[in-house]
């Protein structure tokens, strides 16, 4: 990897410097540098954003190409090392071709220092990872084993380029359409956050950083003004709906930017995670979403749901769940794809969990995803119901279907809908429904939906803050 | 760039809410599938006009058939 872009002035170079895009991310005037200037590649600093103290590293595409050698990797590893003894959120900004061939082994042993110091930081500080550029090779497995990857337009991120690929598989295909934001937020899942430009990259980092490092406290009194938020669900019960505006509305309005900071939106759909401020406090929310497959859980969902619970438990970020959920999606393609294994990370995960944690059930809640979404003997802290929201194994016309088949068919055809409307109404009575989740405590109260924010907030703010001792595996 | 709209889950479809030649804005519905004992329209990610439309009320969708074009 010869290049003539290794003298370092700024007439020449194509793309930003590290200290500029580092001015971007960080508080004015708050850089102060981790080490002397030179031509490693990497800028590594200390730093605040709105007052709270980072550490930040940058790579320098006009230094060969952002290229990892052995000086730029120990960078990165001081500025992961710092966040750790001073106990703050570190940022990577990459733009960077991977391993510095020039080096040989030597490089590839100081990237895989730096792998190294991200999972030791792992669960301890959040590490976030901004993609502005190409980041190939290990620069793209060192932003996957961070907490949180936020992508600009011009990032792309690949393991082997279209060059490498077209070569060995015959696929032909450009850089953005192999690992651009595209790629990532919709396919791979690899990509938490796609910015609009390399500017709200930075500024998205900066709120995401905020979120996580200054979490603040909950005011519940703060929240008692009711909100009518029973206005989000259709008329009729079998019509699914959006869940994202329920999900905003629950949470703190922001002066003007969007409550809500959700992660991997285009991916996995079906459920929905993120961060905002409930009362104050920083929140995660889980939430199914009716209006992409039903709200059904399947293996992407579950471990999406299960490494964004792991996450917010290791930083003591407390959870909210919102639950309408009618099942695991059945399937030929979702057995062989592994939603036994998959699906049992999300229950691990939540049992696992030590953070406030409580469940909102908001429509209905059934099978094995009833137990899957906080449920209360995987240890919620609360379990909430709204009015009407049905918590069952099945649907009542579905659970005497197989309960009664034999005694069904030989009613004449005739009769048969106005047995089954009594056998329903009878198991409604004995087996589902909400009086019987409320008689044995797996529902700790059916609540007002004008209420649910100072409820949910009341819950969380009553148990002790806690975080657990874990890493963020990228599961 | 043209968007194909795919079912998302294996159901029927039990209305046609667009119609080719229709404008459509990011949000709307094109179809409305039964599934899991659930209505759930599909509905478009990027507005444009509705160049195809390969689904009828009663068709049994599987999970990635194409159900309508839109550039």
């Amino acid at each position: 990897m010869t290049s003539t872009s290794e003298t370092k002035s700024s007439t020449v170079n194509k793309h930003p410097l590290p200290r500029d895009r580092l001015a971007g991310l960080l508080d004015s005037a708050s850089i102060e540098p981790l080490h002397p200037p030179d031509d490693s590649g990497v800028v590594a600093v200390r730093g605040r954003i709105n007052g709270a103290q980072v550490t930040a590293y940058c790579t320098d595409v006009n230094t060969r190409g952002g290229a990892l050698g052995v000086t730029g990797c120990e960078h990165i590893v001081d500025a992961i090392e710092t966040a750790l003894h001073e106990d703050c959120p570190v940022i990577g900004l990459w733009h960077s071709g991977g391993a510095q061939i020039s080096e040989g082994v030597a490089s590839l042993d100081a990237v895989a220092r730096v792998f190294a110091a991200m999972i030791n930081a792992s669960g301890r500080v959040p590490q976030l990872s901004v993609i502005l550029g190409p980041a190939a090779g290990g620069a793209a497995y060192g932003p996957a084993l961070t907490d949180v990857i936020i992508m600009a337009p011009a990032g792309r991120v690949f393991i082997t380029g279209p060059g490498v690929v077209r070569e060995v598989t015959g696929e032909r295909i450009d850089m953005e359409g192999l690992g651009g934001p595209e790629a990532h937020s919709k396919k791979s899942g690899v990509v938490h956050v796609v910015a609009s430009s390399e500017d709200d990259a930075l500024w998205r980092t900066r709120k995401i950083t905020d979120l996580l490092a200054r979490p603040g406290e909950f005011s519940p009194d703060a929240v008692s003004e009711p909100r009518d938020l029973r206005a989000f669900l259709p008329e009729r019960k079998r019509r699914a709906y959006d869940i994202k505006p329920l999900v905003r509305n629950i949470l703190d309005a922001e002066n003007t930017d969007d409550p809500f900071e959700e992660f991997q939106s285009r991916w996995a759909p079906n459920v929905v995670v993120g961060l905002g401020r409930l009362a104050g406090h920083t929140v995660g929310v889980i939430a199914s979403n009716p209006i992409r497959k039903g709200g059904c859980l399947d293996s992407v969902a579950a471990e999406k749901a299960a490494r964004f619970v792991r996450m917010c438990d290791s930083f003591g970020v407390p959870l909210v769940v919102l639950v309408d959920v009618p099942g695991y999606l059945p399937g030929v393609g979702q057995e062989w794809g592994g939603v036994v294994r998959r699906g049992a990370k999300l229950l691990y995960a939540f049992a696992e969990a030590v953070v406030p944690r409580v469940t909102l059930v908001v429509r209905k809640c059934y099978g094995g995803a009833y137990i899957a979404m906080n449920c209360r003997a995987l240890a919620a802290t609360n379990v909430f119901a709204w009015p009407d929201a049905e918590v069952a194994v099945m649907g009542a016309r579905a659970a005497v279907g197989i309960m009664r088949r034999k005694e069904l068919a030989e009613i004449p055809d005739d009769q048969r809908e106005e047995v089954l409307a009594r056998w329903i109404a009878e198991h409604e009575q004995t087996s589902g429904g909400i009086a019987r989740a409320l008689s044995i405590g797996v529902v700790d109260d059916v609540i007002a939906p004008e209420d649910t924010r100072s409820v949910l907030a009341k819950a969380l703010a009553a148990v002790p803050p806690r975080r657990g001792l874990h890493g963020n595996i990228p599961l | 760039m043209a968007e194909e709209i795919r079912a998302e889950i294996v159901g029927y479809v039990i209305e046609v809410v667009a119609a080719e030649g229709q404008v459509v804005c990011k949000g709307d519905h094109v179809i409305v599938v039964e599934s899991m004992k659930m209505e759930i329209p599909a509905a478009v990610e990027t507005s444009g006009t509705v160049t195809s439309l390969r689904a009828s009320v009663g068709d049994l969708l599987n999970e990635g058939d194409l159900i309508a074009v839109v550039e």
